[in-house]
Parts: C-alpha cells; sequence; structure tokens
C-alpha cells in the first residue's frame, strides 16, 4: 500500500495546531533570586525581552502522515516538538490530539548511570508513561533489539555512547505510538545504527504510524516523509511536499550562505 | 490533571530509587539515618535536665516522637523543592506529570518515619513508658502529616525553580518554626505573651496528633483532630492547586 498522500483537509486529523505561539520571557536582568526579583519588583524596573520562538503556526497532521520538519538552527523545530510532546505549554494558541505519543527528543534522557542496562529499561519505560507490567512484556524484544547481549546486566555506566543511544531507542521504540515524535536522535550513533534507526522508521511508517520529525538530513525527509514543513525564526513558511519544501529550503540557504 | 496517572509504577520505582540509595548498606544504613535523632535526643535531654532544669516526664520519648515528626515534615520539604530542580534534564525532555516528583519524595519520607518507629517502641519499652493501644491511631496521624507536608512541598517547589534562594530562605523560617513548635520543650515552660505564636501555628496541629498517641497514650480529642486535618487538606488543596497552575511554566526556568 503507498503511503497515505499529504492531505490536510482529511476527515479528523490526528494533531491539529491552532495558531500556537511560544514565547520565552527573558528578564534583562538575570534574576534567579526572590531577593534580586523583589527589588526590583518593588523599585518598578523588572523589564522582560520576549523571545517568540513560535508565532501563530497552525497546521494538522492525518493518520499515517509522515512529516518532517526543516530549518536553520533556531527556527523553533525543537520548540515545535516539545509543544506536541507537551513538554512545553504554548504561550497562546491550541492544539488537539488524542492518544499516545512517543517523544524521542534525546535517547537516553533519565538514565541512571548507576543502574544496569535492564534496571534502566524499566525506569525510562516507567517515565514514559509505562507500566511495569507493560514493559515487562516487552522486556526481551527491547534488551534483542538493543544488541546488548550480556552487558544488559552492568552498570550502563561502563557503555560507550552508541550502546546508550541503541538502548535508548529500543526503549522508546518498543511499543507503537499513535505518532512518533523524533528530534535529530539518530545523528548520535554510528552508520550501523543509523540504518537501523531508519528502518524502524520505516516500518513504523509501513504500518501507518503517524509520525513528526526534525532532521538535518534533507536526504532522510526526502526518502521518508510524506510532507514536510519549513520553519523560519518561529513562522511556519512553507508546508508541501517533501521535494519542493527541501528544495526552497536548500536554495535559501545556499543565497544566504552567499 | 495533576493526578491522574498511568505513572503510579513510575512513583513507586522513584521512591524505590530513594530509599536504596539511603539504606544502601542495609543497616548501617538505617543506623545513620537513626543517629541524628538520637544523638539529639541526647544532647537535648541532659540539657534540659541539667541546664534549664524543668521536667517533663519521660523527656526522652517526648522529644524522640517529636523530632521524628519535624525530621519528617522539614526534611520531605526540603527535598521535594530540589526534586524539579533535580529531575531538569528529564522534565525538559519527556511528558512526565512533574508532581511524581513531590509525591515521591513524601512517599519515600513517610516509609522512612515508619521505620523509625521501630527504635522509637525500643525506647518506649527501655524506659518503661506505656504501651496503650492509642498508638494504633498513628496510621491516621501519618496520613495526615503526610497530605500537610506534601501541600507544603507542592507549593513551594515550583518556587524554588523560579528562584534560586527560596530554598535558602525556606531553611531559615523551617529553623525559626522548630523554634516555635513545641518539639524540644513542652508547652508549659512557655511565658504567657509568647504562647499564642505557638497555639496559631499550624505545624503544631500536625505535630501534636502524631505525637499524642505516642506519648500520652490517647488518641487526640475530635477538635484537635478536625483542625489538623482541615489544615491539612487546606495546604494540600492550596498547594495543588498552584503546583498545577505554576508546573506548566516552569519548564521553561529549568
Amino acid at each position: 500500500m503507498p503511503p497515505l498522500v499529504s492531505s490536510p483537509e482529511a476527515a479528523q486529523p490526528l494533531l491539529e495546531l491552532d495558531r500556537i505561539s511560544l514565547c520565552y520571557r527573558l528578564a534583562k536582568q538575570r534574576l534567579p533570586s526572590f531577593k534580586d526579583y523583589a527589588i526590583h519588583w518593588v523599585k518598578g524596573t523588572l523589564v522582560y525581552e520576549k523571545f517568540w520562538a513560535l508565532s501563530e503556526v497552525s497546521f494538522k497532521v492525518a493518520r499515517g502522515e509522515v512529516v518532517g520538519i526543516v530549518g536553520r538552527n533556531g527556527a523553533g523545530k525543537s520548540s515545535l516538538l516539545k509543544v506536541v510532546s507537551r513538554v512545553l505549554e504554548p504561550t497562546t494558541g491550541t492544539m488537539r490530539f488524542d492518544g499516545r505519543t512517543a517523544p524521542i527528543l534525546e535517547l537516553g534522557t533519565g538514565f541512571d548511570h548507576e543502574l544496569t542496562g535492564r534496571e534502566n529499561i524499566f525506569l525510562n519505560g516507567m517515565l514514559l508513561g509505562r507500566s511495569r507490567r507493560e514493559i515487562r512484556e516487552r522486556l526481551d524484544a527491547i534488551v534483542e533489539y538493543s544488541e546488548l547481549g550480556d552487558f544488559i546486566e552492568s552498570p550502563i555506566r561502563a557503555y560507550s555512547s552508541g550502546m546508550l543511544g541503541r538502548l535508548g531507542f529500543a526503549i522508546a521504540s518498543a511499543w507503537t505510538p499513535d505518532l512518533l515524535i523524533l528530534d535529530e536522535v539518530f545523528a548520535a550513533g554510528d552508520a550501523s545504527f543509523t540504518r537501523k534507526c531508519e528502518k524502524t522508521l520505516q516500518n513504523f511508517r509501513d504500518a501507518g504510524v503517524t509520525i513528526l520529525l526534525v532532521s538535518h538530513s534533507a536526504q532522510l525527509v526526502l526518502d521518508t516523509c510524506t510532507r514536510a514543513l519549513w520553519l523560519d525564526h518561529g513562522h511556519l513558511i512553507a508546508d508541501g511536499a517533501p521535494s519542493e519544501v527541501v528544495t526552497a529550503y536548500d536554495q535559501s540557504t545556499y543565497a544566504t550562505a552567499g | 490533571m495533576a493526578f491522574a496517572f498511568p505513572y503510579w509504577d513510575l512513583v513507586s520505582e522513584l521512591v524505590h530509587r530513594e530509599l536504596r540509595v539511603r539504606y544502601r548498606r542495609s543497616l548501617i544504613g538505617f543506623a545513620w539515618t537513626m543517629l541524628q535523632p538520637m544523638l539529639m535526643m541526647g544532647v537535648l535531654h541532659i540539657a534540659f535536665s541539667t541546664v534549664f532544669r524543668f521536667n517533663v516526664e519521660n523527656y526522652p520519648v517526648y522529644v524522640l516522637a517529636g523530632l521524628l515528626f519535624w525530621n519528617f515534615f522539614s526534611q520531605s520539604i526540603v527535598t521535594s523543592m530540589n526534586s524539579l530542580r533535580a529531575n531538569g534534564g528529564l522534565i525538559q525532555k519527556l511528558p512526565v506529570p512533574k508532581s511524581v516528583f513531590p509525591l515521591a519524595v513524601v512517599i519515600s519520607g513517610v516509609i522512612n518515619l515508619l521505620l523509625a518507629l521501630l527504635p522509637l517502641l525500643v525506647l518506649l519499652v527501655a524506659t518503661g513508658h506505656p504501651l496503650r493501644p492509642a498508638m494504633l491511631f498513628l496510621p491516621v496521624s501519618i496520613l495526615i502529616a503526610a497530605v500537610f507536608t506534601l501541600g507544603a512541598g507542592l507549593l513551594l517547589a515550583p518556587l524554588a525553580v523560579i528562584f534560586h534562594d527560596i530554598v535558602e530562605l525556606v531553611g531559615v523560617v523551617l529553623q525559626i518554626l522548630l523554634f516555635l513548635t513545641p518539639i524540644m520543650y513542652p508547652m508549659a515552660i512557655l511565658p504567657e505573651r509568647w504562647l499564642w505564636i505557638v497555639r496559631f501555628n499550624p505545624v503544631r496541629s500536625i505535630l501534636e496528633v502524631f505525637r499524642d498517641p505516642i506519648f500520652y497514650g490517647k488518641v487526640p480529642p475530635a477538635s484537635h483532630l478536625t483542625v489538623a486535618a482541615l489544615l491539612a487538606i487546606a495546604l494540600f488543596a492550596l498547594g495543588a492547586f498552584s503546583f498545577s497552575r505554576t508546573s506548566r511554566r516552569i519548564t521553561l526556568y529549568l
């Protein structure tokens, strides 16, 4: 079956963002202390600088779409993924999404380096909102995917970064979510790990999982995605077929690079 | 909603971890946590019976019961205040309900308190203090204390993320509060003009509901109990409300 063609007007979108804005309010003076804050508040000299990481971003994602997000550093890509993952609350705007996400914003978040690989599977799975029983059911599959073998019983402080990455990805991708959210995570590993991650990604896609991913690899977006978004300075400036959006984005990068 | 959970297993795992760190070498770890209140009890006993010359019948039991409550209360508050910042990296990357961290802190505090009741029991027997059935009321007392403490932790934890010096400020306030709570001294020694402060100190109500069954061997009177329960529920409601409001924003400050 061919993957769904981008169709934002599809009957019932899985994910819907309506004019989402995210503002980081930076105090002009650094005020991490209550005393300073109180003094400035009394004197009326609190000055804030507003930084809009996202401005009025709206889009819909239908079930089964694979959406790649491109844009320069600081364009708001990661902020957008954090809002969709519900790690950050948008300042204004509304988001509608019913279902389970698997946010993979960073591999190995929440690993405890004193615990063994096996213990970390439980801890990490629970941080992802899974119950002990659910994890026990998937344990063997996770261990196998991570290719750690007997190392699974050693404390993970002895692991290489590649091993940590594999374990992290194995846990995060152990369950089929409604929406998979990926932030550049396989940049860390070696070629075989990257290939493996891409294979998993394709399996998810073929299974009809909706995916939202940030990547600096134009090739990955072209190969995997059914649709691409281009973010620039917090604004959504293009939304369409990957080939068109990536071409436009590439041209603009070359243009500014001179 | 802050307390709707598929996350109970996570809370129990966090509690496990907290306790494992504390009791790493089982018995030695436990002895170590008990050493502080025991030493404190010894010092206070000597100070109050020789220097200040007033007599509370079986002062060691009085003071140890109070100190165990106080340690639970103050340590839980300070640790829950730090719990969000300590788990900052995690909170920025995963949509974990932030309330699991203070909750796990208070639950481990309760378990520590329960364990600490064993040496207290030994002291009761050793000093010939009568063991009364009223002690079976303690689970209710501890529940009230836990709800009260969790409320305070939920109220303060987001503030500690935004203002780093709040933790020190709370440390000072707790120090003052310790002296305004009849833990080291009996209410009877207070001069008339100071009595009202201690009487209106909400922590005193919570403390007495815990200590009465141990020290006086009686279930706290219904009026005290009602006041303590209402205080606990009110502080918890306030804490939970403010936590659910502020905790959405604090991720940006971590």
